[in-house]
């Protein structure tokens, strides 16, 4: 177990453990054996390890659902559900700032300098991200764009869908939380039936 | 015999003249590969006939520009690598039908024993099974390229998928045409002939199957890529029609899941729990180590002023403090005052004032121990010349048998004039 002391402890703290955030251990979480170890040290602890549909995040979750955990559990669905807007709205800003047509993705790498440079030439997504950076969620309370950029990354980060690699340099990389996301929206489209739809118009049949 | 010869020899000119065109007229031509027509300002009538001529030009009506010829557009495709005009020739019939004749002709020459005939109908067969061959490289080459660079050529999400299907569909092609090579047909066709057994049987073959091979692991991570393709369009859909969904209904709340008797998994995240840890001595071995740590502790630098800025008196409320402490300075000087007072009267003499008492006969709530401070700092703080106007005798006793410090349990002050 002794190895496993640091991954246990970024778990614990209620890290999201992605290919991107950290290989190794990733790697280990893939492995059935190390789940298993891992799941035996948090029993007394009431947790266990939890992996959404891809597998591509790794998290811990309550074993036995007692009403603490429920009420805790109730509460975190507000806040996920408060920040799912902006969420949201920010990958549709990324999207549109870099000319993409897919949302980023786990491992793109992302800088806050380029998107303030994009957004600066173009009133309409300056006029966004204003709107986004002073959301609750954001918080932002500058009027300097680079400010505001500054603090949506900082937001990001803190909240796990980004990762700075290197503390002085202002470049970020996506982690596997965004997957997370994407199926949080899809579970509760599909649960709530709401009308949101994401097939292509028109569908063009594969050939095998 | 030599009628062969001067057929060569001028298709050999003929070749060489027109391939120069090619190099010659480089720039004009490469500007009709980048826009829909040559431009024919640069080009002289003579030079313009000359390409005509040779298929490189056309013109697809009479009166309308002149163009490359798809084989040319081709070539520069083919060279460039292009992926948005290379095209994938999966024709294989054709060439089989060749084949096919060119060995009936060549099996009829050796057995009326032509030997003249079969050299070059040997090498029209090589050459017809390399093209054949090179064919299917090309293909897989195209393919590869395309997907090597994620159908970087093409930069929306849709034409990507697009081209994928396309891909994918010459991909079908070309199989089906490597399955009209029928080699149990060729084999019958070859008969005995060693050469040709060589050429279209084993040679053939391995070429096809390597080929194969090749195009049935292109074709897998075609799919692959066509599925990430759409996963990214769908995911990219699900945001947009979420985020509008969410815009419109801004009082949106989902049913709490976390009730459920079986709470969805995404849903169900343990609250954060950090693991602390302290130094701990109770533990024999560790204590060296705890040691070498303390040791390690860089050095704090403490100046004086940051002493005083540490300070609780100062953190705390800094004005009642100050506001107390002025108070009790302003007593004490009273006392100092009252001292004065009696060694001046005129009846009076002067005399020893306790401290302690005299805190006691003016009702002040001053702290016993504090009063005794502050009388004697006051002592110390005045300037030599008044100081010598007190004497300040302390009432003191040894802490113990044992031990030598003075407690001051009370002064006594005393006009020295």
């Amino acid at each position: 177990m002794i190895e496993h002391g640091p991954l246990l402890e970024r778990l614990l703290a209620g890290e999201f453990i992605c290919a991107i955030s950290d290989e190794s251990a990733f790697r280990k979480l893939e492995d059935g054996d190390v789940r298993e170890q891992i799941d035996t040290y948090l029993r007394p602890l009431n947790r266990r390890l939890a992996s959404n549909e891809d597998r591509s995040v790794h998290f811990l979750a309550w074993r036995q659902l007692n009403e603490d955990a429920r009420e805790q559990l109730s509460r975190q669905l507000g806040d996920t559900v408060n920040s799912l807007l902006p969420l949201l709205e920010w990958l549709q800003l990324v999207q549109e700032a870099l000319g993409q047509d897919a949302l980023a993705a786990p491992g793109d790498v992302l800088k806050p300098a380029e998107f303030s440079a994009r957004c600066e030439d173009n009133q309409s997504l300056r006029e966004r991200l204003e709107r986004l950076a002073t959301d609750p969620f954001f918080g932002s309370q500058s009027e300097q764009l680079d400010a505001q950029m500054k603090q949506v990354f900082k937001r990001l980060k803190e909240h796990g869908y980004l990762l700075q690699p290197h503390a002085d340099r202002q470049v970020y990389l996506v982690t596997g939380k965004i997957d997370y996301l994407v199926e949080l929206v899809r579970f509760i489209r599909d649960e709530e039936s709401l009308p949101v739809d994401d097939e292509a118009p028109a569908r063009q049949e594969s050939l095998l | 015999m030599s009628e062969e010869h001067t057929l060569e020899s001028r298709l050999m000119a003929t070749g060489t003249e027109r391939l120069s065109l090619l190099g010659r007229y480089a720039d004009v031509l490469m500007q009709g590969y980048s826009r829909d027509e040559v431009p024919l300002e640069p080009l002289t009538d003579g030079a313009l006939r000359k390409l005509l001529a040779a298929r490189i030009l056309w013109r697809p009506d009479e009166h309308g520009a002149v163009k490359l010829t798809p084989k040319v557009r081709e070539l520069i495709a083919e060279m460039l690598a292009d992926e948005t005009r290379r095209h994938v020739n999966a024709d294989v019939g054709e060439t089989l039908e060749q084949i096919r004749n060119l060995v009936q002709s060549y099996r009829e020459a050796v057995n009326r024993g032509e030997h003249y005939q079969q050299g070059p109908l040997m090498l029209r067969l090589r050459q017809e099974v390399d093209d054949l061959n090179g064919r299917f490289a090309d293909a897989i080459d195209s393919l590869w390229q395309r997907l090597n660079s994620d159908f970087g050529f093409v930069s929306r999400l849709n034409d990507k998928i697009r081209e994928n299907d396309r891909a994918q569909k010459q991909i079908v092609r070309l199989l089906d045409g490597m399955a009209l090579i029928d080699f149990e047909e060729l084999i019958e066709l070859v008969g005995s002939d060693g050469s040709l057994r060589k050429l279209l049987i084993s040679q053939l073959q391995q070429q096809l199957s390597l080929h194969y091979t090749n195009l049935r692991e292109v074709q897998g991570r075609l799919i692959e890529l066509m599925a990430r393709f759409r996963q990214q369009q769908q995911q990219s859909r699900l945001v947009a029609g979420m985020a509008a969904f969410l815009r419109e209904h801004p009082g949106f709340i989902p049913g709490n899941y976390t009730r459920r008797s079986e709470v969805p998994e995404l849903f169900n995240r343990a609250s954060p729990l950090q693991a602390a840890g302290s130094v701990a001595l109770d533990h024999h071995h560790d204590s060296d180590t705890i040691a070498s740590l303390l040791h390690a502790l860089p050095v704090a630098v403490h100046r004086p002023e940051i002493v005083e800025a540490a300070g609780p008196a100062q953190v705390e409320e800094p004005s009642l403090v100050e506001a107390r402490q002025q108070a009790l300075k302003q007593d004490v000087e009273r006392f100092y005052l009252d001292v004065v007072d009696r060694g001046a009267a005129p009846d009076g003499r002067p005399g020893d004032v306790s401290a302690l008492e005299y805190l006691a006969d003016s009702e002040l709530e001053w702290d016993q121990e504090i009063w005794l401070f502050q009388v004697i700092a006051e002592y110390q703080g005045l300037p030599r010349e008044e100081q010598r106007a007190f004497r300040l005798i302390p009432e003191e006793s040894p802490a113990g048998p044992f031990n030598d410090v003075q407690l001051i349990h009370d002064v006594s002050l005393v006009l020295a004039v």
